[in-house]
């Protein structure tokens, strides 16, 4: 199961994950330049936060719905490390402590960027392999 | 000094040879003394007695009754050995070792400084250096090599206007074994800051910053990351920048540059200071942090106010480290707003009951006048809550006010748009008349519960606008309403690791509407009075970030009249301070240095910008910093500058400069760590530890930063090296840090206990963050002196005030039976009398005829006719005022064998003493000795 419609959703989720994860990168340095406060900064990150996890968590129980066991595997720790920060409620970003922290923060959003970017062009070679596998089969 | 003869001496005394010390000692063979010094003819050992009144009977009686220790120890410390309490209470021996040897101290005043005799200041740090000799005097032997040399040193070091460039830094390690604690050195200056010749254009002796404005934990700055991480030392700043002014003191406060040419750096927005270089003939300047060239604006040598031209030179902000400039309207968002007062009074069955609604209206009624009110702006509201919100309009030039009463505590909205902040002028009949009958009209109040929360919104709604001061009081846990609480005290999580989850916010409504707050330059200070739990923990959240502060009177009851005493002192010295508003604090270092963290009741706005709605006088600020780059420049300047809104319109910049002189040198770095600065950082960081972890690691992480400083010691600066040594070796400027952190992680906010409530610690922890370090250290480091045998020169009128006794190390050796002592940490005092008193002793001080009538707990000493009772109560009222602060302690009397809760509190301020899971001094060296020899540090 899982055709070349889950890769090319999955795709287009990992764009959008992707630029969340730059969007929340800008801030962080407009935030280290002074351009925007904390206060605003907070409020403003804290809106995607969740969804930015929950869009990921649908993904990957989407991969495991349709059977696709290693792509499944391979998001398993990110949604698991990120339930772990939503039950420490510890996942909101703080605007009082948000300049003791910031360099984890940026960090922790490098790395998603990465781990996005990577399954991004995964997701885009197993749509294409996905695609051309289809149109062979139709060929047949 | 090895060849040295041997010396003349009087009849009956001996000279020996010290193989360690390289000189000699002197014995008086019939009392078997010791001492350094040369005995002159005189110098018997002392059976005078002094002039102390009612030194009557019992006295052989106590001398076979007192308790016996160790020979050299006791020796160690009292000076002489033959102290022989002879006489009644009034015990001879201290006091004439210090007077019969203080000449003695005279041969080091060659040491002095021509500078210190006209600063007031040094010279009050000098005194105990003076009277140090004595101390070391009655040494037996002990090992301590060059031992004059350090002593030397020490007064060299004392030298604050000392001419730059002279000898270099020496380093004097110290066997931090067996060596006698002397409190006095602990109100000695930071090590002297040597700058390298011609770093500053003026000769200013305030040309770099007091301590008590900023002070660094090194006083040179390692050039590289990598050589500060060898010494193993804490870098960081301590700022006290907008602290009160004692006028006895000979305080003066910062010069102010009246015309308003504020001289900045084009790049790096320094402020112009002594530390820059002129250069093109003055026309330009050269940045001391960035290195940037400026050009002198043409008004800098011009007098505006008298149209002539005026001496550069002459110029406030190239002279003091300290100074305040008048900024002009670049500086405002807005125009200089009045101060605002919004009184939030809790009048709840509980507040009424206990005597908190009473205590609190009168003191502000009285305070109206202190209140800062100079262009007669200053706006105030009263808001009573209990269950509801009581709102009172208070129209100008009415005698009357009107009660307005909000039920809905959800959605908090004002009654009515205006007269409820009202002008203090314009509308002070009616708000006297208010603050006269609030307590009366609230008598027959059976209102259980606190609308805390609402209240604070409410009057969060009233300053908004202006931004402005909420003082909230409130004898209850917040229970109905948003910011309603839970009481989760559980005594039986105390003492395990669950302790630290009971000191963090139960509800994040103090933070979010603290940061609310914080925009609308709204601070807040929160009186706690309540008999039960308060839950500091949360509330004190509040404050923190708006910087304020909280004050806590754990089952206030104002029938005692010391409780009401205390709460009406605090809270005027409160109303009376002056206080800058809208303020933000920003730090700028030379190039190569970085502010890493911040500690301290405040919002952090930017990267290195500290937002503070109201800067309260006397609150202390910790900066971590960091390395970041080689420092290749001869001396890093630190800037500190706080802009804000004075409490009469006007916006002004205070900016404290201090330059430090960079080096290579490890042992530069250790000779001039300042310990207090050092403790007062771990203080901070320990709270913080305890309430991101646990306890337990706080204190892990204090004893782990002493022992890698010893280990990284001995390592870089003792022959021992790497391998075990019988020594615990520290340079002589660090020797009371052992103590210092010690004392920290025995302090109520750290201590391990399954006794503390969590209110206390919290409260603790409140202070330990907020206190400067001239009240951080006796908080952590309590005040011992005894009152009984002071010398009769103590509590009596002298050249700086009343004249203290000499504080005594902190330990129950010290006290004896029939003993009068005095403990004080800033915030609470015990006078502690022991169980065999004398009669006399008792009547003379408490005014009762024995020990057996006197009764424990908080009291207020008599004022009698007799000159003993009026010293004692001049030494307890000059301990209450010594120190720059809005605390009052309570006085505590404890009998020896009085209410063990109180007398185990008491000892508890005994911190070179064991305590139940705590080690004593001496075993806290003992295990600090195995870790650094255990330890691997390389």
């Amino acid at each position: 199961m899982g055709g070349w419609w889950l890769f090319l959703f999955s795709v287009l989720a990992a764009a959008g994950l992707l630029f969340t994860m730059v969007f929340f990168i800008i801030m962080f340095s407009d935030l280290e330049c002074d351009y925007i406060n904390p206060i605003d900064l907070c409020n403003k990150l804290n809106q995607f936060v969740l969804p930015e996890m929950i869009a990921h968590c649908v993904l990957t129980m989407l991969f495991l719905l349709c059977g696709q066991w290693f792509t499944f595997l391979l998001n398993v720790p990110l949604v698991a490390y990120n339930i772990n920060k939503v039950n420490q409620k510890n996942h909101m970003y703080d605007a009082t402590e948000i300049f003791r922290t910031l360099s984890g923060h940026k960090r922790e959003c490098f790395f998603k960027l990465g781990f996005y970017l990577l399954s991004f062009f995964y997701y885009l070679y197993r749509m294409i392999l996905a695609l051309i596998q289809g149109g062979l089969e139709v060929k047949r | 000094m090895s060849a040295q003869p041997q010396p003349q001496l009087p009849p009956g005394w001996q000279a020996t040879w010290d193989q360690n010390a390289q000189r000699y000692y002197f014995v008086h063979i019939e009392s078997g003394t010791t001492q350094w010094e040369q005995p002159v003819a005189v110098a018997s050992p002392p059976v005078v007695t002094s002039p102390l009144p009612g030194g009557g009977p019992g006295g052989v009686h106590h001398a076979a009754r007192k308790r016996q220790y160790a020979a050299g120890q006791t020796q160690a410390y009292l000076g002489t050995a033959g102290a022989d309490p002879s006489m009644g209470y009034a015990q001879p021996a201290p006091a004439d070792a210090y007077g019969q040897q203080a000449p003695a101290a005279q041969p080091g005043g060659q040491f002095f400084t021509p500078g210190l005799a006209d600063d007031p200041a040094a010279q009050a740090a000098a005194a105990p250096a003076m009277q140090q000799p004595s101390y070391y005097g009655g040494q037996q032997g002990q090992q301590q090599p060059g031992q004059v040399d350090r002593l030397a040193n020490q007064f060299g070091q004392m030298g604050m206007g000392a001419p730059q460039g002279q000898k270099p830094f020496q380093l004097h390690t110290v066997n931090l074994v067996g060596m006698p604690i002397d409190p006095r050195e602990l109100l000695a200056d930071p090590p002297e800051i040597r700058l390298p010749p011609g770093a500053c254009i003026s000769n200013n002796p305030m040309a770099n910053a007091d301590p008590s404005y900023q002070r660094c934990t090194i006083n040179a700055i390692p050039s590289t990351h990598s050589l500060l991480n060898k010494s193993r030392l804490p870098f960081a700043l301590i700022l006290t920048p907008y602290r009160s002014l004692k006028e006895t003191d000979d305080d003066l406060a910062p010069p102010v540059v009246s015309d308003t040419i504020i001289v900045r750096c084009r790049r790096c927005r320094t402020y112009i200071n002594p530390y820059v270089t002129f250069i093109d003939g003055g026309n330009r300047w050269k940045c001391c942090m960035c290195g940037l060239a400026n050009d002198v604006p043409q008004l800098f040598d011009w007098d505006q106010q008298r149209g002539q031209p005026a001496d550069r030179w002459a110029r406030p902000e190239l002279n003091y480290s300290t100074v305040e400039f008048i900024a002009p309207s670049e500086y405002m968002v807005r125009p200089p707003q009045p101060p605002v007062y919004v009184f939030l009074i809790d009048v709840s069955y509980a507040a009424v009951q206990s005597g908190m609604v009473a205590t609190a209206t009168r003191t502000i009624l009285e305070s109206l006048d202190r209140l800062p009110n100079i262009d007669q702006r200053t706006k105030v509201a009263v808001i009573a809550y209990d269950v509801t919100l009581h709102f009172f309009a208070l129209p100008p030039g009415s005698t009357d006010s009107k009660m307005l009463v909000v039920g809905d505590l959800d959605d908090v909205f004002l009654p009515q748009p205006s007269d409820i902040l009202v002008n203090l002028t314009e509308s002070r009949t009616a708000l006297e008349a208010l603050l006269g009958k609030l307590s009366d009209m609230f008598q027959d109040n059976h209102a259980v519960g606190s609308a805390f929360g609402p209240a604070l919104q409410a009057g969060f709604k009233l300053a908004s606008p202006t931004g402005g001061k909420l003082i909230a009081l409130s004898a209850n846990l917040p229970s109905l309403g948003p910011g309603a609480l839970k009481n989760r005290e559980d005594p039986k999580l105390l003492g395990t690791s669950q302790e630290s989850k009971l000191l963090q916010p139960q509800s994040s409504f103090y933070k979010t509407f603290a940061i609310e707050c914080s925009r609308s330059q709204v601070s807040v200070d929160i009186f706690l009075t309540g008999s039960g739990y308060s839950d500091v923990a949360t509330v004190s959240g509040l404050p923190r970030y708006t910087s304020g502060q909280t004050y806590f009177y754990p089952s206030f009851n104002a029938s005692r009249s010391e409780d009401a005493m205390k709460l009406a002192h605090e809270l005027s010295t409160l109303l009376a301070s002056p206080i800058g508003l809208e303020a933000v604090i920003r730090v700028r270092a030379s190039r190569g240095l970085r502010m890493s963290a911040f500690h301290g009741n405040f919002f952090v706005r930017s990267t290195d910008l500290l937002a503070l709605p109201a800067v309260p006088w006397d609150q202390s600020y910790a900066i971590e910093m960091q390395i970041e780059e080689t420092l290749n420049q001869p001396f890093v300047v630190l800037q500190t500058a706080v802009l804000h809104t004075t409490s009469f319109g006007e916006r002004r910049i205070r900016v404290v400069t201090q330059a430090l002189p960079t080096t290579q040198n490890i042992s530069e770095i250790y000779s001039s760590a300042d310990q207090v600065a050092i403790a007062t950082l771990l203080a901070n960081k320990a709270v913080e530890r305890s309430l991101s972890n646990k306890i337990e690691d706080a204190r892990d992480a204090v004893m782990n930063k002493m022992s890698d400083i010893l280990g990284a010691y001995k390592t870089n600066m003792t022959a021992a090296g790497s391998g075990a040594s019988a020594q615990l070796s520290l340079c002589e400027n660090l020797k009371l840090l052992p103590i210092l952190l010690l004392g920290l992680m025995k302090h109520v906010g750290l201590r391990h206990s399954a006794q503390i409530p969590s209110d206390l610690r919290s409260y603790a922890h409140c202070l330990l963050t907020t206190l400067p370090p001239q009240l951080l250290i006796p908080y952590i480091h309590p005040c011992f002196y005894s009152l009984h045998n002071m010398p009769p020169e103590c509590g009596t009128i002298g050249e700086h005030g009343v004249i203290m006794p000499p504080p005594l190390p902190l330990t129950s050796e010290r006290l004896e039976r029939h003993g009068l002592y005095l403990i004080e940490d800033g915030q609470t005092m015990f006078l502690w009398i022991g169980r065999d008193a004398v009669p006399q002793l008792v009547k003379d001080v408490f005014d009762l005829p024995a020990y057996d009538q006197l009764r424990g707990g908080k009291a207020t000493l008599p004022v009698l006719d007799n000159p003993f009772n009026q010293r004692v109560n001049a030494v307890i009222a000059k301990t209450r005022e010594m120190r720059r602060t809005p605390y009052w302690p309570h006085l505590y009397v404890v009998k020896e064998d009085g209410e063990p809760p109180l007398r185990l509190w008491a000892l508890s301020a005994l911190i070179m003493d064991r305590a139940d899971q705590t080690p004593s001094y001496v075993q806290f060296l003992t295990q600090l000795k195995d870790r650094v020899n255990g330890g691997s540090f390389s």
